[in-house]
């Protein structure tokens, strides 16, 4: 499948901003007493976190190898302000966790858990109100119940100060679906919507939205696990259970959701046309860049503000517009800080309701945050 | 740092596990020896903390003590010959600085150097431990953590005159304490102590505490990985 991609484009919105200019006094960061949110990401893969520490000027973590990388501390590397549409303003810090996906794809387990609760401890540890965890994080701290683990050395961990950021993630997604459908011609009300990674936290929740609260003609479940598959397909009372290969053919949209360390190679011909990709994953689930005209992707779960954030870590994750857009995982502590609720508002395995996603939605409509939408 | 899977069951009665364990309590003990008589040495050299630091090296007796309880218990001889040449470099370096009244150099080595070492390997070995060396080594661990802040308290209130000498003497003394970990990785494992978990615990609490000396991130990024890349 050695089709080169390259994604049909249509930018509705590119917006200047001052991303580049740094202050001298970047690094000082200091500890505040004040209110602030978090966010703990971590880079796509070792080669992607050699080319970020030779960037961001150190040479002591850029020439290394996994070993070393096993062997980081969590680090604050960023400082941001985020101002809403409502004028309100907020400030947060970046944690870089230090973990690699290739920890899990080399059975490191042990170096990938205890990257998460450094991690956490990190964040609390300076202070933070509520913290997102972004990317694997949440689904290392599900997968190896790390709830059952409170005390990191001298300090008891509190899980309220944390959220995986799902809820959000999954309303943007399907914001995303709703939205960009009608732009290429697909009728919802007559599409077939394959969700890759359906009995994920996300994916779930995704399935709930698409179920309630639009018309899809169909839905398409694709996971690993049977069982988990057949309960949410009871769940839903709808949804064909189906392997991906027999699925992508008969899907108008698709939605992938998996925690995949490395993306899947897809043979674009085999796709409906049109066919709307929305692409979740971090990293990206899709491997393949797609070429065709009649195939669209589109970068998932990713908003984008109204106003410039004062910040450096987006465009390390080569965001388009790193002054701009963002996880939406990332932008649900945002919007807890801006709202003062601090709660794990998404926390545990499958518990994210349509009621929740309506009511982060909310906020996030309130401050300035829209689905992204260029392809 | 508790472990995050559930842990094989180690025999405490191996002869395998007693051989390793003979190195590392027999650190564990030299390491405490020699940070009494550290401080008692920084006793001598800041008179108006002499009170404190006399306390300080009273405990880490105490805790050598309580170590050595750990060996008898399992019935194990320490091997005190490896220890003491496992130390002497790092002995001779705070020695010499000593001699030359480096306080600053000689805070860095035994109050942040030594110390995170040891708060970062009773953390590590608490959960891997024997029930009895498990509760002397969590009482012991959180005494460990007054001396080190005895250390950052001081540098921190003459952080800009300290500074430059804390840099070449981090410089000087952090590649021995990864050679150190190397030296003793094998033994630690069969203890049930990873060398990767090792060195983050260090790095975190290395980290810190110039965090709270009052070197910014960067430095304390360039710092705490200082010699470790090889």
């Amino acid at each position: 499948m050695g089709s080169k991609l390259k994604i049909k484009t249509f930018k509705f919105s590119l917006l200047p901003s001052s991303f580049f200019l740094l202050p001298s006094s970047f690094f000082l960061l200091p500890l505040f007493d004040n209110l602030m949110f978090g966010l703990i990401g971590h880079l796509t893969s070792l080669e992607h976190a050699q080319s970020v520490a030779k960037e961001l000027g150190y040479p002591e973590y850029a020439d290394q190898g996994l070993d070393f990388w096993c062997s980081a501390p969590p680090q604050i590397v960023d400082t941001i302000t985020v101002t809403s549409i409502t004028g309100q303003k907020i400030e947060g810090r970046y944690v870089e966790s230090c973990f690699l996906p290739e920890m899990l794809a080399t059975r490191r387990i042990k170096a990938a858990t205890r990257k998460i609760l450094n991690a956490m401890a990190h964040a609390q540890k300076n202070g933070i109100n509520i913290t997102a965890l972004g990317g694997f994080s949440s689904i290392i701290f599900e997968t190896f119940n790390l709830q059952q683990i409170k005390q990191i050395r001298n300090l008891k961990l509190d899980f309220e100060r944390f959220t995986t950021g799902n809820t959000h993630t999954a309303y943007i997604l399907c914001r995303q679906v709703e939205q960009a459908a009608p732009k290429l011609g697909i009728e919802l009300s007559k599409a077939t919507v394959a969700v890759c990674g359906a009995t994920g936290d996300i994916g779930s929740a995704v399935c709930r939205w698409l179920n309630v609260k639009t018309n899809v003609a169909e839905l398409l479940l694709i996971a690993r696990d049977k069982e988990r598959l057949q309960d949410l397909q009871t769940e839903l009372g709808r949804g064909k259970i189906m392997g991906l290969e027999e699925a992508l053919p008969q899907a108008d949209i698709v939605v992938w959701v998996a925690s995949m360390p490395k993306g899947v190679e897809i043979n674009p011909s085999t796709l409906k046309q049109p066919c709307l990709l929305i692409d979740g994953g971090y990293p990206k689930n899709l491997a393949t860049q797609v070429q065709h005209p009649e195939i669209y992707v589109l970068n998932g779960g990713i908003v984008e503000h109204s106003l410039d954030i004062e910040w450096k870590i987006m465009k390390i994750v080569n965001m388009d517009v790193p002054g701009r857009q963002l996880f939406a995982c990332f932008a649900e502590s945002m919007l807890l800080e801006f709202e003062k609720l601090y709660t794990n508002f998404s926390w545990g395995r499958n518990q994210i309701t349509v009621e929740k996603m309506e009511q982060i939605g909310e906020i996030s409509v309130k401050h300035g945050f829209r689905p992204l939408m260029s392809f | 740092m508790p472990q995050l899977e559930a842990i094989p069951a180690i025999d405490f009665q191996t002869a395998t596990y007693k051989d390793a364990y003979s190195r590392i309590n027999a650190i564990v003990i030299e390491g405490e020896q020699e940070a009494h008589d550290n401080y008692l040495t920084l006793a001598e050299m800041l008179a108006d903390k002499k009170e404190e630091l006399v306390g300080l090296a009273k405990m880490e007796i105490r805790h050598m003590k309580g170590f050595q309880a750990c060996g008898k218990n399992l019935k194990v001889t320490p091997d005190m010959v490896f220890a003491k040449e496992f130390f002497s470099e790092l002995r001779g370096n705070f020695q010499k600085a000593s001699a030359e009244g480096k306080v600053v150099t000689c805070l860095l080595i035994q109050s942040l150097i030594i110390e995170c070492f040891a708060i970062a390997a009773y953390n590590i070995y608490i959960p891997v431990a024997d029930d009895f060396a498990r509760k002397i080594t969590e009482g012991v661990v959180k005494e460990e953590y007054s001396h080190l802040n005895f250390g950052e308290v001081w540098l921190n209130a003459h952080f800009e005159e300290s500074k430059a000498e804390l840099e070449a003497a981090n410089r000087q003394n952090l590649p021995i304490i990864w050679r150190l970990l190397n030296a003793v990785a094998d033994d630690a494992r069969i203890l049930g102590m990873e060398k990767d978990a090792l060195i983050e615990d260090f790095m975190i609490a290395y980290g810190e505490a110039l965090g709270n000396i009052g070197f910014n991130n960067r430095d304390i990024m360039r710092m705490s990985a200082q010699g470790l890349a090889g």
